[in-house]
C-alpha cells in the first residue's frame, strides 16, 4: 500500500509539469497580449498611444522576452517563492486575488460532491434492488431530467422560484448586507440559506449520472454467484447487500472524486456567472477575455493541481477498498 | 432404515418467464438419510440445481416454489417444512449455513471478490454462534487447516484472486462446513476443476464427511464422480426423479430406460464398438411431452401408453423407478 501511494505520487510530477506548460501555452495562444488589449482600450477612448510608453510597459511586464524565458520566470517564482505573478488588469499580485475565490470554489465543489454522494448512493441502490418498480421509474425519470437540463437553466428557474414564491434574495453566497462583514452566527445562517442553490444546480446532472452508474454497476453484481453464497450462509438480505455487491459496485463511485472535480469546476463557471458567486469561474472568464495571462494561468494551474490531487485521492481510496487494485 | 434427515415430497419449482412457465422441477421426491451421500444425477437443464436451491429457498426470480413439502429434521428432533418458510425470513436463515450448507460449482465466482476468505468464513461463524471475534478467527484457522490449506494463519487474510482454483474450492468447503452442518449440498463442486484437483477435493469431502457424520446431497452430471462418492443415487430427467436406488443397483441393475441409456453412453477404454448416444435431444422446456417425459427418446416406449399417461413411481428391490415398464 505504501509503495503504491509513493508510486502514484511520483507519477504526479510529470503530469504537473505537463499541465503547467499546457496552461502557460493556452493562455498565450490568442494573438496579441495584455498590451494589445490596453492599446485597443486606450485608442478606443481617444487617448494617443506613443511607442515609448508601449515599450516601457512591455519591458516592465517582461513581455519582450521569448516565451520559454517567460515560462521559466513564472514557474520558478511559483515553485521557489509561491509568487504567482502580477495581475495586469488589477495591478496587484495574483496571490491577493485568488485564494478567497479558490476557497469558495473548492468549498462549493466539495459540498456538491458530498451532496451528490449522499443522494446518489441510496437512490442508486434502491433503483437497482427494486428494478422496474414504480419507485425506480420515478427516480429514473428525474435522473434523466437532471441529466438533460442545462444547469444554467436550472439556476434561472430555481432563482425565479425562490424570489417569486419564497421572497428570498438569491445570487451570491450571502445577502448583500453581509458582504465584507466579519463572520457571525447570522452570516453563517444566511450562507446556508444561499449555498443550497448553487449546490443543487451544479450537482443535479452529476447526481443523475451517478445514480445511473450506481444502478448499472449494482445490477451487474446483484445476480453474481457470490451473492447466492452469502444468502446460503444465512445472512439477511440487507446486510448481504451492503457487505458484498454494494462494496464491489462502489469502485466507480470512488473514481468520481477524480473526474467530478474538474466537471464541477468547469460546470461551475456558467452557473457562477448566472448566480454571481464569488468563485474563480467569473474571475477566470474575465482574465481570459482581457488576456490577463498570469491571473488566468494561475487559476488554471491551481484548478488542474487540485484535479490531480483529487485523482490521487480517489486512487488511494480505490486501493483501500479493493484489494485487487492494491496487490496489482 | 433410519429416519430420514430430509424428505422432499412432490416438490415443484416453476419459472414464470414472459415466454411461459418453465417447470424446472415438477414433482420431485427425494429422501436424504443422515450420514449418507445421495447423488442427484442428470443432464444440464434437468432441474437438479434448482432442486438443490429450492431446499435452501434461494431460487432466483422469476423462479418460485409452487407446491410440495420439504420435511427437515431439526437438531432437536422437531420437523420443519422448509417449503412453508418465507424465503427471506429469520426461520430459514437460521437453518441456512448452520444446519444445511451449500457448495457451489464455480469457486472462481462464488466467493466475494474483495473480502478476505478469513472474513467470509468467520462472518458465517459469528452469524450463527454467540462467540467473540477472536474465537471465530481461531475456529476459521482450524477450519482452513482441516480442508488442507497450507499455512492457514497467513492465508486467512488472502483474497480469492490470490488462490488457485483448487484452493478456492477448499476455502468454499471450509466456508460451508464452518458451522458443522447436518446436510451439505454440493452443486457440481468439482466440475470447474481439473481432474487431479477434482480427485483431491472428492477425497477431502469424503474424509470430512467421515469425521463429521454429515449427510451430503451431491449434484453432478458425472457418472465417475457418482461411483466415487455416492451411497444412493437419484437420476433426474426433465424435472422429475426417474429412478432412485443404491449406487450398486444403479450401476449393475439399472431399471429405467434413461438410466440404462446413460450408462451405455460412457466411453470404455479398449472398446472398438461405436459409442451409443441417447437418440434425439432434450425437449424444449416450454414443450414438455405429455405422458412420460422420456418417451419420445425411449426405444422401449409403448405407443398409446407412454406418450399419454404419466407414470407413477413403482418400488423396486433397491429403491423406486418411474416407468410404465415396471408397473
Amino acid at each position: 500500500m505504501r509503495d503504491y501511494i509513493i508510486r502514484r505520487i511520483l507519477y504526479m510530477i510529470p503530469t504537473i509539469i505537463a499541465i503547467s506548460v499546457i496552461a502557460f501555452t493556452i493562455i498565450r495562444l490568442p494573438p496579441g497580449d495584455y498590451l494589445t488589449t490596453v492599446i485597443a482600450e486606450l485608442s478606443a477612448s481617444g487617448a494617443a498611444v506613443d511607442s515609448g510608453t508601449i515599450a516601457a510597459l512591455r519591458d516592465r511586464y517582461g513581455l519582450g522576452d521569448p516565451s520559454y524565458i517567460q515560462y521559466l520566470k513564472w514557474i520558478s517564482r511559483i515553485v521557489l517563492h509561491g509568487d504567482f505573478g502580477l495581475s495586469f488588469e488589477k495591478n496587484v499580485p495574483v496571490n491577493a486575488l485568488i485564494w478567497d475565490r479558490l476557497g469558495a470554489t473548492f468549498g462549493i465543489s466539495i459540498l456538491t460532491l458530498l451532496f451528490i454522494w449522499a443522494f446518489a448512493f441510496p437512490i442508486g441502490i434502491f433503483s437497482a434492488v427494486r428494478k422496474y418498480s414504480m419507485g425506480d421509474y420515478v427516480v429514473t425519470f428525474f435522473g434523466f431530467l437532471g441529466l438533460a437540463t442545462p444547469n444554467f437553466l436550472l439556476a434561472l428557474v430555481l432563482m425565479y422560484v425562490s424570489v417569486r414564491y419564497f421572497g428570498q434574495s438569491v445570487g451570491g453566497l450571502v445577502s448583500p448586507e453581509f458582504i465584507d462583514t466579519a463572520w457571525s452566527w447570522d452570516k453563517a445562517i444566511d450562507l446556508v440559506a444561499h449555498i443550497w442553490l448553487p449546490i443543487v444546480v451544479i450537482g443535479a446532472s452529476g447526481m443523475a449520472a451517478l445514480i445511473r452508474i450506481m444502478r448499472a454497476n449494482l445490477l451487474d453484481e446483484l445476480y453474481r454467484p457470490y451473492v447466492v453464497t452469502a444468502r446460503a450462509k444465512g445472512m439477511s438480505e440487507f446486510s448481504l447487500l451492503l457487505r458484498y455487491p454494494v462494496r464491489v459496485a462502489l469502485n466507480p463511485f470512488l473514481s468520481t472524486v477524480g473526474w467530478m472535480l474538474p466537471t464541477l469546476v468547469s460546470g461551475e463557471i456558467v452557473v457562477s456567472v448566472v448566480l454571481s458567486l464569488p468563485t474563480t469561474g467569473p474571475m477566470l472568464l474575465r482574465a481570459l477575455l482581457s488576456q490577463d495571462m498570469y491571473l488566468a494561468g494561475s487559476i488554471i494551474l491551481i484548478a488542474s493541481l487540485m484535479t490531480v490531487l483529487g485523482t490521487l485521492l480517489s486512487d488511494i481510496l480505490l486501493a483501500w477498498v479493493d484489494p485487487r487494485i492494491r496487490y496489482q | 432404515m433410519p429416519d430420514p434427515l430430509l424428505r422432499i415430497e412432490d416438490l415443484r419449482t416453476h419459472f414464470f418467464t414472459p415466454e411461459g412457465v418453465v417447470k424446472s422441477v415438477d414433482g420431485v421426491d427425494l429422501t436424504v438419510t443422515p450420514g449418507r451421500t445421495l447423488a442427484v444425477l442428470g443432464e444440464s437443464g434437468c432441474g437438479k440445481s434448482v432442486t438443490a436451491r429450492s431446499i435452501l429457498k434461494i431460487v432466483d426470480r422469476p423462479g418460485r416454489l409452487v407446491s410440495g413439502r420439504m420435511l427437515w429434521t431439526r437438531p432437536d428432533g422437531s420437523i420443519a417444512d422448509l417449503a412453508s418458510l418465507p424465503p427471506t425470513g429469520p426461520a430459514i436463515r437460521a437453518i441456512r449455513g448452520r444446519e444445511i450448507a451449500m457448495i457451489f460449482q464455480e469457486p472462481m465466482t462464488s466467493l466475494g471478490p474483495i473480502t478476505s476468505i478469513g472474513d467470509q468464513i468467520s462472518e458465517t461463524i459469528l452469524l450463527h454462534h454467540p462467540i467473540s471475534k477472536a474465537e471465530a478467527k481461531s475456529r476459521t484457522i482450524a477450519m482452513l487447516r482441516r480442508v488442507g490449506i497450507p499455512d492457514p494463519e497467513a492465508r486467512i487474510a488472502a483474497y480469492p484472486f490470490q488462490l488457485s482454483g483448487g484452493m478456492r474450492q477448499r476455502a468454499m468447503i471450509a466456508l460451508a462446513l464452518c458451522c458443522a452442518p447436518r446436510l451439505l449440498i454440493a452443486d457440481e463442486p468439482t466440475t470447474a476443476l481439473d481432474v487431479t484437483t477434482q480427485a483431491n477435493i472428492l477425497d477431502l469431502m469424503r474424509a470430512l464427511q467421515a469425521e463429521d457424520g454429515m449427510a451430503m446431497l451431491f449434484i453432478t452430471h458425472d457418472l465417475g464422480v457418482v461411483a466415487e462418492i455416492a451411497d444412493e443415487v437419484a437420476v433426474m430427467y426433465l424435472g422429475r426423479v426417474v429412478e432412485q436406488a443404491s449406487v450398486d443397483a444403479i450401476f449393475h441393475a439399472p431399471r429405467h430406460p434413461y438410466t440404462r441409456a446413460l450408462l451405455r453412453s460412457i466411453p470404455r477404454p479398449g472398446s472398438r464398438a461405436r459409442l451409443e448416444a441417447i437418440r434425439g435431444s432434450i425437449p424444449h422446456p416450454l414443450a414438455r411431452p405429455a405422458g412420460c417425459a422420456f418417451a419420445p427418446r425411449c426405444d422401449q416406449a409403448i405407443p398409446g401408453l407412454c406418450d399419454t399417461t404419466p407414470p407413477d413411481a413403482y418400488p423396486t428391490e433397491a429403491g423406486s423407478v418411474r416407468c410404465h415398464l415396471h408397473a
